[in-house]
């Protein structure tokens, strides 16, 4: 039932940095990382090739994470590929939001190793 | 996690750069949502990055700046200029946080806790309170910012910019994605150079297939050819640049300079897309930043000013810039007060960079070129805005050095404007291909004025070489140029005695503000080259400022005409010096002696000829404009009247018009400017010639003697004779007081020219013709207040008496002018060794009177006359 994707992991932020830190966290579980800088190439990138997951930031240029979200269930259906959506604590207010729109998870930044495992367990991707 | 940190220094950089811009932005349109946005977005991932990398005191700072922009976000709190400032301010800590990061790679230490305190007041709505003693600048840093409480009047306008930079590289880069990689610049320059050596190796691949008929490589060298070209352009891409990058920081650095000058200053900027070379681009960049500070600070007026001119409060400087032809046109313009022409008339004399003399003389532009000068600065007190020391000097120095110019336009009231023209990039230059004695070299095409042919001695007036013994200039539309001849400077064969010179091809080329023509055989093509650095074997050779491959494979070199100006000067004394101390009496021994000679027609069939330096200016003055004032012919010119003395004797009723040379007596200064024009009948040349005159002894008034000129006889006018006869007033007689001069000279011409010119200009001038006789005055108890003196002399030359003036005796104190016909460094030196006070030039005449004021003026003997 494992498809080939499963363990790719659409990590979408504008910042290389956040983007690096999951990228290493990530294949260090043994997933392999894809990356995009916005919403709009998130969007691209599941259009060729559907990720087995979306590690998704909320605040970035051209099209934002929510904006995303809706675009990704609207176009795919619900529920598939899960979205892990990634926020900081002045954006308690949209987890809600983020919820409503299909994402499963979410992630307070920054993380590290053992946050995103226990995350991406409690979602059972890992 | 190294890589790491060096990937968030790099964002973050993008990010504060796209912050400054965007923060000046919002502040003159607080409600466009989508700048405010992209603000928070920064701030916010700034803030988010921290956290991975362990960074508490820039995460602080973050999280109090974004929370301010949080509240602006939804619309809770207005974006003020109090609040933007102290945004600015966060932005700033977080500048020197970054810094401080990439030079330790560990956060400086730091307390922002009245920063944080006071950005979470503003974002509490406690902003009034809070706002007005802004919050220091928490860490030295150098980029502390304008928090000072802004005048009721804020700085700009709430317009937005007339056309804003597209946001600088971060945006490329984040929207681009993965389509996007850094290459380090090394990688870049090292492309750029296997390129040219492609371009190289495909022209002469091309050149070698050309004569060949029907080869097998026609088709692919097509190819090869067309994909070299592409090849070549994509690299040259990768080095240019939006010149909006180095444009990013100024709308900043001009919104603090308002608010610190209390002025209103609006920046527009147009063409920030116009692309040019990243090399030439990090070249320009301080020079820019400098020239917008000097226009805010010194174009641009007070508001205050600005109503009592009946101008708007708000200045307004204007960057833009262009493509044309192979450069980029910058200008920098501002609509402030201008440049104060006399101020700068003030301070160059103040500075002694010129004298009064020649200050009368230049026109405004030339004045205004001063403030190029090095320690030039107007500014009466030094603002901590400009007057760092670093003046306009070293833009243009900078500026040039990149083979760029500078220029300016300046309307008093109105503003100031200044345009640089650089090339396009430093790799590749437009040059002109010339060949001289069978070689060929390329001239850069920055330098190249015009083309011209000229005839020898034709009728041609707009343009012809004059060639007298061994020396050519151009005569070019009235001005003369110094001409060189390549193949004679470069001893290329045979040189310039060669009589098809006329037959040449002449480059005119410009050297900072002198022209020279280059007489070359033959002018080819325009071409791009690549330009190589002149091999150390060479460098020494002065004249080349590198070289480069021509599409047939020949290695050529690439002409400075700057160095080609220098070496010129230098040959130029190395003649003269070759004949020092000749016997005077055969013509030919007037080697050093040799003098420009305007020759004319006056009232007869024969030549007639007058000191070149002793004319101020040609003009034709046309019959409409010749007016009588009791009897005695006049024009207007240059706001004044002009006295006509017609040479023949009567003027000429029929003539349309009639050649003047003209006078001037400028010296005197303080409005008492006069000039005199002597109407001949034709201006026939300009000789520069040996001289070997006959005095005529007085028996003819108004001529000096006769000399041959262009081997003709030609009568030498005595310019004193005509000077009086044209305005009594300008001699004096004896007035008391005037200042002694003797002058010593053995050629009883230059005596007979100097005398009058000197008493002309108010002296009382005893004259001798040795320096044994001089000094015999002295002993005899003579006083003088200034002695001039030739050089070359029989017997006791000019730097042996001066030696004994100086021994002891009466004299001892005196200034001393030199005379002399050639005035080489290494003259000058050995001149002012032996005591020697001042040089110049042989018949320069306005020359020696400055000369002169200033000596006097400096031994406080006596007052220089005024008038």
């Amino acid at each position: 039932m494992a498809g080939p994707r499963d363990r790719v992991c659409l990590v979408v932020d504008d910042s290389r940095v956040v983007r690096k830190v999951a990228r290493r966290i990530l294949e260090s579980h043994g997933f392999t990382v894809e990356e995009a800088e916005d919403g709009s190439q998130a969007l691209e990138s599941c259009r060729r090739a559907m990720p087995g997951s979306v590690l998704l930031d909320w605040n970035m240029p051209v099209m934002n994470g929510i904006d995303f979200l809706k675009a990704l269930r609207e176009e795919f259906g619900p529920g598939n590929p899960p979205v892990l959506f990634c926020t900081t604590e002045n954006d308690i207010d949209r987890i809600e939001q983020a919820i409503t729109y299909g994402a499963q998870e979410f992630i307070m930044k920054p993380f590290d190793d053992e946050i995103l495992v226990g995350k991406f367990t409690q979602v059972g991707l890992l | 996690m190294d890589d790491l940190l060096a990937d968030f220094l790099t964002e973050t950089n993008e990010s504060l750069a796209e912050l400054d811009l965007a923060l000046v932005k919002l502040e003159r349109a607080p409600d466009d949502a989508q700048t405010l946005s992209l603000i928070f977005r920064h701030v916010h991932t700034i803030k988010g990055t921290c956290g991975f990398l362990g960074l508490p005191r820039l995460e602080h700072i973050a999280h109090a700046a974004e929370n301010v922009l949080g509240r602006m976000r939804d619309g809770k709190l207005a974006a003020t200029p109090d609040v933007i400032s102290s945004v600015l301010a966060a932005v700033d800590v977080i500048k020197a946080i970054v810094a401080g990061l990439a030079a330790s790679g560990n956060e400086p230490a730091g307390d922002d806790t009245r920063l944080a305190a006071s950005l979470n007041a503003i974002a509490e709505g406690r902003t009034p309170a809070m706002a007005a003693p802004p919050p220091p600048p928490i860490i030295p840093t150098t980029t502390a910012t304008a928090t000072a409480p802004p005048p009721a009047v804020e700085a700009v306008k709430p317009e937005p910019l007339a056309e804003a930079p597209p946001p600088a590289d971060p945006a490329g880069d984040s929207h681009a994605g993965a389509q996007t990689i850094r290459v380090t610049v090394d990688v870049l320059e090292d492309l750029m150079t296997l390129v040219s050596e492609l371009v190289l190796t495909r022209n002469q691949l091309l050149q070698l297939a050309r004569r060949q008929e029907n080869s097998g490589f026609a088709v692919p060298l097509q190819r090869l050819s067309q994909i070299t070209s592409d090849l070549q352009e994509g690299v040259m891409k990768t080095r240019m640049q939006p010149i909006g990058n180095a444009w990013n920081k100024l709308p900043r650095l001009v919104r603090d300079l308002a608010r610190d000058l209390g002025k209103r200053i609006e920046l527009v900027m147009h063409g920030a897309e116009t692309e040019l070379d990243r090399q030439v681009l990090e070249l320009i960049k301080d020079p820019l930043t400098h020239m917008v500070r000097n226009s805010g600070d010194h174009g641009l007026e007070t508001p205050a000013e600005r109503r009592a001119a009946g101008k708007s409060e708000g200045g307004r400087i204007t960057l833009s810039a262009c493509h044309e032809g192979g450069h980029v046109i910058i200008e920098i313009g501002d609509d402030g007060r201008g440049l104060p022409v006399d101020k700068i008339r003030a301070k160059a004399l103040a500075r002694g960079l010129a004298s009064e003399t020649e200050l009368a003389a230049m026109s405004e532009a030339q004045i205004l070129r001063f403030i190029f000068r090095p320690g030039f600065s107007t500014a009466a007190a030094i603002t901590a805005v400009s007057g760092r020391g670093v003046g306009l000097d070293v833009v243009k120095t900078n500026i040039e050095r990149i083979g760029g110019a500078i220029e300016l336009r300046n309307a008093a009231g109105l503003g100031t404007t200044f345009t640089i023209k650089i090339p396009l990039t430093l790799a590749i230059a437009s040059a002109l291909i010339v060949e001289a004695g069978g070689e060929r070299f390329a001239i850069p095409q920055l330098s190249v004025v015009e083309l011209v042919r000229a005839g020898m001695g034709g009728e041609d007036g707009e343009c012809r070489v004059e060639r007298i013994n061994n020396t050519e200039v151009l005569r070019l539309r009235e001005r003369l140029l110094p001409l060189v001849n390549l193949r004679g400077l470069l001893a290329l064969g045979e040189a310039a005695a060669d009589a098809d010179t006329a037959a040449h091809c002449i480059v005119v080329a410009q050297v900072g503000s002198t022209m020279l023509g280059i007489a070359v055989d033959a002018v080819f093509d325009t071409e791009e080259i690549v330009v190589k650095p002149v091999a150390p074997i060479l460098r020494h050779v002065t004249m080349f400022s590198g070289n480069t491959i021509l599409g047939d494979g020949s290695v050529i070199m690439i002409l400075d005409p700057a160095g080609i100006a220098r070496a010129t000067g230098v040959v130029g004394s190395n003649e003269a010096r070759a004949t020092p101390g000749a016997v005077k009496d055969s013509p030919e021994a007037h080697g050093p002696q040799r003098t420009a000679m305007l020759i004319f027609r006056a009232g007869g069939p024969e030549p007639k000829a007058v000191p070149l330096g002793l004319v101020a200016r040609l003009e034709h003055i046309e019959k409409a404009r010749i007016e009588l004032s009791s009897g005695q012919p006049v024009t207007q010119y240059r706001g004044r009247l002009m006295p006509l003395v017609p040479l023949s004797g009567t003027l000429d009723r029929n003539a349309e018009s009639h050649p003047v040379l003209v006078f001037a007596d400028e010296d005197r200064g303080q409005g008492r400017d006069r000039c005199m024009g002597l109407v001949v009948d034709e201006i026939l040349d300009v000789a520069d010639e040996h001289l070997a005159i006959e005095l005529s002894g007085g028996q003819q008034p108004g001529l000096l003697g006769t000399a041959v000129i262009a081997g003709k006889a030609t009568g030498v006018i005595d310019t004193g004779y005509w000077l009086q006869h044209a305005a009594q007033d300008w001699f004096h007689g004896a007035r008391g007081g005037r200042p002694r001069v003797l002058v010593v000279e053995d050629a009883e011409f230059f005596r007979s020219l100097l005398v009058p010119s000197l008493s002309a200009a108010g002296y009382a001038v005893t004259a001798v013709a040795s320096a044994t006789q001089a000094l015999a005055l002295r002993d005899a108890g003579t006083a003088f207040d200034a002695i001039v003196s030739d050089i070359e002399m029989p017997e006791l030359d000019g730097l042996e008496f001066v030696r004994r003036v100086r021994a002891g005796g009466g004299w001892a104190e005196l200034p001393v002018i030199a005379l002399t016909g050639h005035a080489g460094l290494a003259d000058v030196a050995a001149g002012r060794n032996a005591g020697f006070t001042d040089y110049v030039q042989k018949f320069e005449r306005d020359a020696l009177l400055a000369s002169l004021r200033q000596c006097l003026a400096q031994s406080g003997a006596l007052a220089a006359p005024v008038g």
